[in-house]
């Protein structure tokens, strides 16, 4: 393929520059690659997003299924969950929780609907009660109700009858019946109510991911 | 208005509409996946990535790859100089550096081999070569243009990265590239800023976005010439498109019609294509329809039509460069 004949030597039609600059480019993307093969933070993704390496394999981060979810509970991963999930949605249950769209689409999730590629793909006949996004955590040190201060609004919230309440009025979560959808979380009020004093830096409900199988 | 604001407002105009979008819940998505609702039209390089990744065919992505395909046959590499927003961010360099961000771009090493002045032995040497490119690239090589030797080369460093990439993706089992790209990194600010201000969302997110975008963008200065895998997938595509391809008016031409030396539509090529010499500058596949060529001639003996017009003598540009190659294929096929 080469000439030498000329006064610029050619690799394959390209110059040593631009055959450096193309191969440089090439073995960084190959290095970003392998960042797949390093271990993974476990995350709470939205329905049809429960198969982690579908997700990480498939999402090209256009952010739709942020962007349709009407109750604005999907966000994209940032920076500190992993730098390869960067961009991937999961599920943030501040202000409101997921029931797989059961109003807005006849409880068919309009983000897995959204997602162009399948990264977010829920098997037929899939039900919000049915399906895992991982599982509610209480903090106790952290729940107003185990501060004895009486409040129970995770227990109303819970569409699931996923929160028990003991004999003194404090929850606990039943993990059978739990499905992460997050209505407890979304209506926790400790981190408004005194728990950030005593150290709290998120809410004393929240859901975690399920333990890794 | 003219098209250099023209080139600037539209990416923006999309990049606002992706944010309006967003905050309405439209599903109405960014360039990664635009759409309506359940319909979407992915990149084809994240179609192709993510394909490969999962090893898995996805009819979202395969119906995308085809409509893709057409639109770059019908449009060429329309979309890097009219929607793509990353040409748009580029210009921030300009406004950290002092000198004029675009026409200094022309001037820079790699489109000098553009001749700006014929000798009457150089315009001698060009007719001669007329059919076989092989005297034509020699003689720009003796110019001692090391840079613009391979300016007519069939593969350059952005292909070799677009196969990176997609090895990479089938190696690995995600679509590496969609991490980086600025494209969807630029969508991924906007969004960022709104989430910002509606969620207060702090994350480190809104430092990396931007800066990663920043590094490539403008501090790796040839982005879309040298490395954009994405261009370098629509330019493969775009041999096959005849559309828009400019049209040079021999008897308005300063060069035919008036025997002067002009090749302001060569430096003012982004993509070192050479309107008037084409066996001198990029393949026509690389030409962006930005209209810059026809802006920059000094008599407006320029124009893009839809179709090159029948009947009319061919221009002797197209000629050639068909000519050019073609000799460059048998070369290739032969070497």
């Amino acid at each position: 393929m080469t000439e030498t004949k000329r006064e610029t030597r050619l690799y394959a039609g390209m110059t040593r520059r631009t055959l450096c600059v193309g191969v440089a480019g090439a073995a960084a993307l190959m290095g970003l690659g392998a960042l797949n093969l390093t271990p993974k933070q476990a995350l709470v993704r939205p329905p049809g997003g429960q198969d982690e390496e579908q997700v990480i394999g498939a999402c090209v981060r256009c952010e739709k299924c942020v962007e349709v979810c009407p109750r604005g509970v999907i966000a994209p991963a940032h920076i500190e969950d992993g730098v390869l999930a960067m961009r991937t949605p999961v599920m943030d249950f501040a202000s409101d929780w997921c029931d797989f769209c059961a109003e807005e689409n006849g409880g068919a999730p309009l983000c897995v609907a959204a997602c162009p590629t399948e990264a977010l793909r829920l098997p037929a006949g899939a039900t919000a009660q049915g399906t895992r996004l991982g599982v509610a955590r209480i903090r106790e040190d952290w729940c107003l109700a185990y501060a004895a201060a009486g409040c129970r609004f995770c227990y109303d919230a819970c569409p699931y009858d996923a929160i028990d309440l003991d004999a003194n009025g404090r929850p606990h979560v039943v993990e059978e019946r739990c499905n992460g959808c997050g209505a407890c979380e979304a209506v926790c009020v400790s981190l408004k109510n005194g728990s950030i004093s005593s150290g709290a830096t998120e809410r004393a409900i929240t859901v975690k991911p399920l333990p890794q199988a | 208005m003219k098209t250099k604001t023209i080139r600037i407002l539209i990416p923006l105009a999309v990049l606002l509409a992706a944010g309006v979008g967003f905050v309405l819940h439209t599903g109405l998505g960014n360039l990664s996946a635009i759409g309506w609702g359940d319909i979407a039209l992915l990149c084809p390089l994240g179609a192709l990535g993510t394909m490969l990744a999962t090893k898995t065919l996805v009819p979202k992505a395969l119906i995308s790859l085809a409509i893709a395909a057409i639109a770059i046959v019908v449009l060429g590499r329309a979309f890097c100089a009219w929607v793509c927003p990353v040409p748009v961010v580029s210009k921030l360099r300009g406004i950290f550096s002092k000198r004029p961000a675009d026409g200094a771009e022309a001037l820079e090493p790699g489109n000098e081999c553009s001749p700006a002045v014929l000798t009457d032995d150089e315009r001698a040497a060009l007719k001669r070569a007329a059919g076989s490119c092989g005297s034509a690239q020699d003689a720009c090589a003796k110019k001692g243009c090391a840079s613009c030797a391979d300016v007519r080369a069939k593969l350059d460093s952005r292909h070799l990265i677009l196969g990176g990439s997609l090895l990479s993706a089938a190696v690995f089992g995600f679509p590496v590239f969609c991490l980086i790209c600025p494209i969807g990194l630029s969508f991924a600010t906007v969004f960022l800023i709104i989430l910002l201000f509606s969620g207060g969302d702090v994350t480190w997110s809104l430092v990396a976005v931007p800066a990663l975008l920043v590094v490539e963008v403008v501090l790796l200065r040839k982005w879309c010439a040298k490395i954009c895998p994405l261009s370098a997938l629509m330019s493969l595509v775009a041999k096959a498109n005849r559309t828009f391809k400019p049209a040079i008016d021999d008897a308005a031409c300063l060069e035919t019609g008036h025997g002067a030396a002009c090749g302001r539509c060569a430096l003012a090529c982004e993509q070192a294509i050479n309107p008037r010499h084409p066996e001198l500058g990029a393949r026509w596949s690389e030409c962006t329809k930005c209209r810059a060529c026809v802006d920059a001639c000094p008599t407006s003996a320029i124009s893009l039509p839809f179709l090159p017009a029948k009947g009319a003598t061919a221009p002797q540009g197209a000629r050639v460069q068909e000519a050019a190659d073609r000799a460059d294929d048998e070369a290739a096929a032969q070497g």
